[in-house]
């Protein structure tokens, strides 16, 4: 145990130290030039005490910090009754989310791996303005609790992604992959990326009304925070969430089957405990299309009168840290793939979009389900791509629109930011499409 | 400190390096609904130090100011690696070295305030909102950044400056059957807490707007003419604009770079933009840039035409033009981007009528929800907005998000009002980094056409 949490216990009921520490190295290349070599070596503290029945936070960069107790219990007399006991003693799930051979990659290991990347689709393509970026962060979390928590799991992540802006429109094509261990020249990434970006050569409108639309693995996060935003523990106990009092009702396709699994096998975001040393677990989310699980951290569970799901994460739609506070979040979201290629799902389209990413989802009634956002991707005709989508929004509301799915894929893919997840290619029947 | 932070600069083998040191102290209180969430008040420290060398740049951030000296030397030794395998070195554009301090010190200074009287009244506040019946759940927050922030630099200087900003912000959250609907306020913007007292008013206003909008109608998908409020021709001219005038993501672009090169006509003459980190009152006003820059006025676009950019040192060196200091951190573990401080539209010279009196069948939008923007593709919602037929506003509607392309989009602004607004609230996203300080002041303008997702 940290000194910090046994001097707590002389002056406060409970308390709850969240350390963490990162180191992070990458080189990053834009215009195929490498731009910069970065280095992080940052620390962060987050306290939580009970005092007197409430609770009160305080943040530091390090536990060594003078002061940190006193500041917690000032902040808890201002703050909410404690509904809940920080954690106990637990045992937690084993997962492979470090790798002493990533710990060891330097900023040349990255260079080296960049500059293989752009050698080889420069082989391909010499025209193209490429963007490559290669991280590597060890990271180390510890909590521990007053009440017996000793939750301590060290990572590694390796994140390498390339792309490069759409000639004429800036935007990028862009393609990642993220993993424990030290990475290798990913060549189907970049066969990928390529068969992409020339699919942007040409712009193509597309009918308006509503067309069916393929979600590719990269859009997943899209419906996937609309379903988070019904899921979680918050909006059921406020009951603003469309999915109140609906577990074990059909709410989508039976096609789609979601699950929260941060201890499956692959390291890249696995975890052990959730951020207020709850045992992660596998979870059903949803099984065919019926509602099975929610999204609870402590607090939430508390007022529902249940446990918590272990997903307190420290994480907002937008921000995310250290000194954000614990709420509701998946940790690994994985949507079951189906059996099609997904090129089958293409072929079968008269007409339709292939969508890999959405802006302006924040702006939308997402609690609600809803996101209309600008459809960044392709347009589909006579079963093939046949140019980039330009200035095309498309509004979906997923408990309405994710009733009719009419395929999954069998590839499935990371999703483009936001949350941790992967997903396959989902066809669904009928999307309201507007543009030019 | 200043002395031992210069020494670590004028030490590192390196062609350039500076050194940004931060204590910081954030303040947040926090309702949800009836619920007080938080009352936090903390600080943090941290430091930033980037080096140039041999025509390669390198950066580093660490929280242990024990650790600058080590992370320093090893951003040297990067950047020396880095510029060796560029074959166009990078370089910076001369800056005058500043020996000076920049403290912020008001009257009404939230520094000023106890955290009792900032709980009280955000819980005022709050307590307001919670009487209405349509009202649902609510989200009202204080949140307060106090920065103190030494820059050193291996070119001499020595800068002391302080950042200092407290809000008042949240959501109303309106609800009756299926139907939800978020209205925001925002109070603030700069240290001023005065700006944060007696705004009961204007919250009552945007209450009855979260409850009219239970009625309203959804906005249909489609093509159409729209005025813009001044909050919305902020969002749009920021995200449409604004990121395309950052150097820095220009800088490796070369399409886009061919694009906006300085003199192309991107608007009809009666388009002026420029951006200005010095005008009173402002989120994104501030005297010295995290660069040891002096913030300036930067024109933008003049009469239609793109007329000037931001920059940073290094894009200022690249593209051959004036330093404008928009180098912004939000904070210590994070590198300094070129980012808008203030951007604004001028005045025109049609009135609000006018412009509602040209459309046949369009809509009045109000009310900033957020944007973003890819390329020269943008998107930004409306929190609501109203019916225009036959030159008349019409019924209110909601669920409105529109999107367009930059370049048909700026061409086809062909009115431009004249009252100016300003926002009190800053936020835009770029490189991970959310900044509070970004400020717009703009007038309604109308668009001749963009695209609706109606739901």
């Amino acid at each position: 145990m940290h000194e910090l949490i046994e001097q707590a216990r002389q002056s406060v009921d409970q308390a709850e130290l969240y350390w963490k520490r990162a180191h992070t190295v990458s080189a990053s290349y834009e215009n195929g030039r490498l731009q910069q070599i970065s280095e992080n070596d940052l620390s962060s503290v987050a306290l939580r005490v009970i005092h007197q029945g409430r609770m009160g936070s305080t943040f530091a960069v390090s536990p060594d910090q003078p002061g940190l107790i006193d500041q917690a219990k000032t902040a808890s007399a201002y703050g909410d009754p404690a509904t809940f006991s920080f954690a106990p003693a637990a045992d937690y799930p084993q997962v492979d989310a470090f790798d002493a051979e990533a710990e060891k990659l330097t900023s040349e290991n990255l260079i080296t791996l960049s500059e293989s990347v752009l050698d080889a689709i420069r082989k391909k393509r010499d025209d193209l303005p490429l963007e490559v970026n290669a991280e590597m962060e060890t990271r180390e979390l510890v909590i521990e609790t007053t009440e017996g928590a000793q939750a301590h799991q060290k990572a590694t992540d390796v994140v390498l992604s390339l792309g490069a802006p759409i000639k004429g429109a800036g935007m990028p094509v862009y393609k990642w992959r993220g993993s424990a261990s030290p990475q290798s020249r990913p060549d189907d990434l970049i066969d990928e990326f390529l068969e992409w970006y020339g699919w942007t050569e040409k712009v193509s409108t597309p009918s308006t009304g509503r067309l069916p639309v393929i979600f590719t693995p990269d859009a997943c996060c899209l419906y996937l925070l609309a379903l988070w935003a019904g899921l979680e523990g918050g909006a059921i106990e406020k009951r603003t969430s469309p999915v109140v009092d609906r577990l074990g009702e059909q709410l989508f396709s039976s096609r789609l089957t979601i699950a929260d699994d941060p201890v499956a096998e692959g390291g890249f975001g696995a975890r052990s405990f959730d951020d207020e040393a709850v045992p992660c677990q596998r979870r059903a989310l949803i099984e065919q299309g019926v509602l099975k699980g929610l999204l609870l951290d402590q607090r939430s569970a508390s007022a529902l009168g249940e446990a918590s799901t272990g997903n307190a994460v420290k994480r907002e739609l937008f921000t995310g840290g250290t000194e954000t506070k614990p709420s509701p979040w998946p940790i690994r979201l994985s949507v079951d793939p189906g059996s099609r290629p997904y090129r089958e799902l293409i072929a079968g389209l008269d007409e339709g979009l292939l969508v890999y990413f959405g802006m302006g989802f924040h702006s939308g009634n997402y609690p609600q389900g809803q996101f209309s956002v600008q459809a960044i991707g392709f347009h589909i005709k006579g079963g093939e791509v046949i140019g980039r989508l330009d200035n095309t929004m498309i509004s979906v509301n997923i408990y309405e629109d994710f009733k009719n799915i009419r395929a999954v894929s069998a590839e499935t893919g990371p999703a483009l930011g936001f949350i941790n997840a992967t997903a396959p290619y989902v066809l669904v029947d009928s999307v309201q499409v507007a543009g030019t | 400190m200043k002395e031992k932070l210069a020494g670590i600069v004028g030490a590192v083998f390196a062609d350039y390096a500076d050194l940004r040191y931060e204590e910081n102290r954030k303040t947040r209180i926090s309702f949800r609904g009836k619920q007080l969430v938080e009352v936090a008040s903390y600080e943090t420290s941290g430091g930033h130090v980037r080096a140039y060398a041999k025509g390669g740049k390198a950066v580093a951030s660490f929280s242990d100011l024990s650790r600058a000296g080590s992370m320093a030397e090893a951003a040297a030794a990067s950047a020396a690696i880095a510029g060796g395998r560029r074959d166009k070195p990078l370089r910076l554009a001369e800056a005058p070295a500043i020996t000076e301090s920049f403290l912020i010190s008001s009257p009404r200074d939230a520094r000023h305030a106890s955290v009792q009287e900032k709980l009280d009244l955000v819980a005022h506040y709050n307590e307001m909102i919670l009487r209405e019946p349509t009202v649902a759940t609510t989200e009202a927050n204080y949140d307060e950044f106090v920065s103190h922030r030494i820059f050193v630099n291996s070119e001499g200087s020595v800068i002391e400056y302080d950042i200092v900003v407290a809000n008042i912000l949240g959501f109303i959250v309106t609800k009756r059957g299926d139907v939800m609907q978020r209205v925001r306020f925002a109070f603030g913007g700069n240290e001023d807490f005065g700006r944060l007292q007696h705004r009961e008013d204007e919250l009552e206003e945007r209450v009855g707007i979260g409850r009219a909008l239970l009625d309203a109608e959804p906005a249909k998908a489609g093509l159409f003419p729209v005025i813009l409020d001044p909050s919305e021709s902020g969002v749009f001219i920021h995200e449409a604009f604004g990121h395309l005038s950052e150097a820095d993501g220009l800088q490796n672009n070369p399409a886009f770079r061919e694009k906006l090169k300085l003199g192309a006509p991107l608007g009809k003459p009666l388009l002026n933009v420029f951006d200005d980190s010095s005008l009173p009152g402002l989120p994104g006003t501030y005297v010295i840039d995290d660069e040891g820059v002096h913030g300036v006025r930067t024109p933008l676009i003049t009469e239609g035409v793109l007329s000037g950019r931001l920059h940073s040192r290094e894009t200022a060196a690249e593209f051959g033009e004036p330093l404008s200091g928009n180098m912004r951190a939000v904070d210590a573990i994070n590198t300094p981007v070129v980012r808008m401080s203030n951007i604004c539209i001028e005045a025109g010279t049609d009135s609000f009528d006018d412009m509602v009196g040209s459309i046949e069948k369009g809509y009045y939008l109000v009310g900033a929800k957020g944007g973003q923007t890819s390329g020269d593709q943008f998107t930004f919602g409306a929190q609501w907005g109203f019916r225009i037929e036959n030159g008349r506003l019409g019924p209110m509607v909601r669920d409105i998000n529109m999107s367009g392309e930059l370049f048909s989009t700026l061409q086809a602004i062909s009115m431009v009002g004249t009252d100016l607004e300003g926002s009190e609230r800053g936020g835009c996203g770029k490189a991970g980094q959310a900044n509070r300080l970004s400020g717009k002041q703009t007038p309604p303008i109308k668009i001749d056409q963009v695209t609706i997702g109606g739901v």
